[in-house]
């Protein structure tokens, strides 16, 4: 309980506080992601990739490389290997390219997908060892940078307002999940509260996050 | 005992938001995964969910550093693509087999149905990894195979073909990896991706004439520290060759490559048909 105010306290900070965070003039496509429906740029582009159209893979590049590599980046930390990885990333989607179902979702977030999954993989293979004694031992988690990466930019106005929407524990459980990369478990070792607790969080805070971002059921 | 079973449904179904942010073991991924498959709804709360952690995602962009597209598109200008179909994996091996005119039909079936297997076997960086490097490792395996290797001797080629793929990997991924590309004399195009900081690079061509079975296309570093022999090409496929790693690249260096007798040379005996300054 006392943590939990404590962080209340120091995202109220954060919140005040916004810092300047470089690299943040990013372009992105604005309608793909929320439109699971009919294929849009990027997904159109990626079904020309699938044919082995190197302009199309640029393309690609253009709209979505940026997203990749900061979401990569927010969760590796370390900037050489979140390249490697960005760039692994980024092969894939040539490689694979062939395998995105338009059905099941949008392009952008097939992409973003398979950057966070192997970001997450990444991350868990080289920490396994070491993360699981650190977790225990520190308790004192620099939420500010998680916090700060969303806070902080620009472009971002409605993902930042909607993440404010959250409950303070449903926020944490986010940001501690999809930006620091832990599982359900180690979030609830974190934060000291049974698994079943953080899952539900989990869960309830996509949804209210879904439903505040307009993203078409 | 309905009520336990609806009980742990619910419970399952909860991992939805975590399972959408990858919040999840992978043994819990996999379970959950097969939840889904017999869960429709669920399947479809995960789908919007995970637009909804996408632009979690999209919020953090951030400029891409200098050069990284380049790298990426000159990776990608030499690895294979996954066909659509669910064959994807064994097919184009299997063709690689066909090209093998030597092997009979039935050990040409045995070779598919192996390699396919251990093909599926291979975790998924395995599979990048070993697509990656295409042809050439696909070509080794299924020698390997198709002329049934002894067991000790096979791993060892196995093991080779992956140290070679890792390689390639690692070049064409590299911080510093540059692409070049220079004309062949006599027809074709050889293009390189290159990296310093791994003292290595990747040689692909296109276009290469045919030479007669007794020939082959070698491979030279030749520079300050000598000329040594890197490789004889394989045989190209669909007008490609390659690709082939050269690593122990010294400062000084160029590329050459000549036509040798098949069993290679340890020193060129004909005139250069490329040279390119490293």
């Amino acid at each position: 309980m006392t943590q939990a105010a404590n962080l209340g306290g120091l995202l109220l900070r954060i919140t005040i506080v916004t810092q300047y965070w470089p690299g943040e003039a990013v372009p992105r496509d604005p309608g793909d992601a929320r439109s699971p429906g009919p294929p849009s740029g990027l997904a159109a582009q990626i079904a020309l990739v699938a044919r082995g159209d190197a302009a199309a893979f640029d393309a690609v590049f253009e709209q979505i490389g940026p997203s990749v590599f900061g979401v990569v980046k927010r969760v590796i930390r370390d900037p050489a290997q979140s390249e490697e990885v960005t760039q692994e990333v980024l092969l894939e989607v040539w490689r694979s390219a062939s395998k995105f179902d338009a059905g099941r979702g949008s392009a952008t977030a097939w992409v973003m997908m398979l950057a966070h999954r192997r970001a997450v993989d990444r991350v868990r293979s080289v920490q396994a060892e070491a993360e699981r004694e650190r977790r225990v031992a520190t308790a004192d988690i620099p939420f500010d940078e998680v916090i700060e990466a969303v806070e902080s930019s620009l472009d971002r106005e409605r993902v930042r307002r909607c993440l404010n929407s959250l409950t303070e524990v449903q926020r944490e459980s986010v940001t501690l999940a999809y930006y620091r990369g832990y599982t359900y478990g180690q979030v609830a070792s974190l934060l000291g509260v049974p698994t079943g607790t953080v899952k539900t969080r989990m869960r309830d805070a996509l949804i209210r996050l879904r439903d505040c971002l307009g993203v078409a059921e | 005992m309905r009520k336990l079973t609806r009980a742990s449904q619910r419970d399952e179904h909860t991992l939805a938001g975590a399972y959408a942010m990858d919040a999840i073991s992978a043994p819990d991924r996999e379970r959950f995964e097969r939840h889904l498959a017999g869960c429709q709804e669920c399947a479809q709360e995960v789908t919007s969910l995970r637009e909804a952690t996408a632009l979690l995602g999209t919020a953090a962009a951030e400029a891409l550093p200098a050069g990284l597209k380049e790298r990426v598109m000159a990776a990608a200008a030499v690895t294979r693509q996954q066909p659509p179909a669910d064959e994807a994996i064994t097919e184009p091996h299997a063709r690689t087999a066909r090209a093998s005119a030597r092997a009979s039909a039935s050990a040409r079936a045995i070779a598919r149905a192996k390699v396919g297997s251990w093909l599926r076997s291979l975790t998924w960086p395995g599979r990048l990894v070993l697509a990656t490097a295409g042809a050439a490792a696909a070509a080794v395996l299924v020698i390997a195979v198709v002329f049934g290797v002894a067991n000790g001797s096979m791993q060892q080629q196995l093991d080779q073909a992956q140290t070679s793929s890792q390689q390639i990997a690692v070049v064409l991924t590299a911080h510093d990896a540059v692409m070049t590309t220079g004309p062949v004399t006599g027809g074709g195009t050889a293009t390189i991706v290159m990296s310093h900081a791994r003292h290595a690079l990747v040689f692909t061509a296109q276009g290469l004439r045919t030479l007669p079975a007794s020939r082959g296309y070698e491979l030279w570093l030749i520079g300050p520290a000598g000329t040594r022999p890197v490789a004889m090409l394989p045989a190209g496929r669909h007008g490609m060759t390659g690709p082939v790693i050269a690593s122990g690249l010294r400062q000084g260096d160029h590329l050459a490559l000549t036509d040798e007798p098949a069993s290679g040379s340890a020193h060129p005996t004909t005139p250069m048909m490329l040279d390119m300054a490293l």
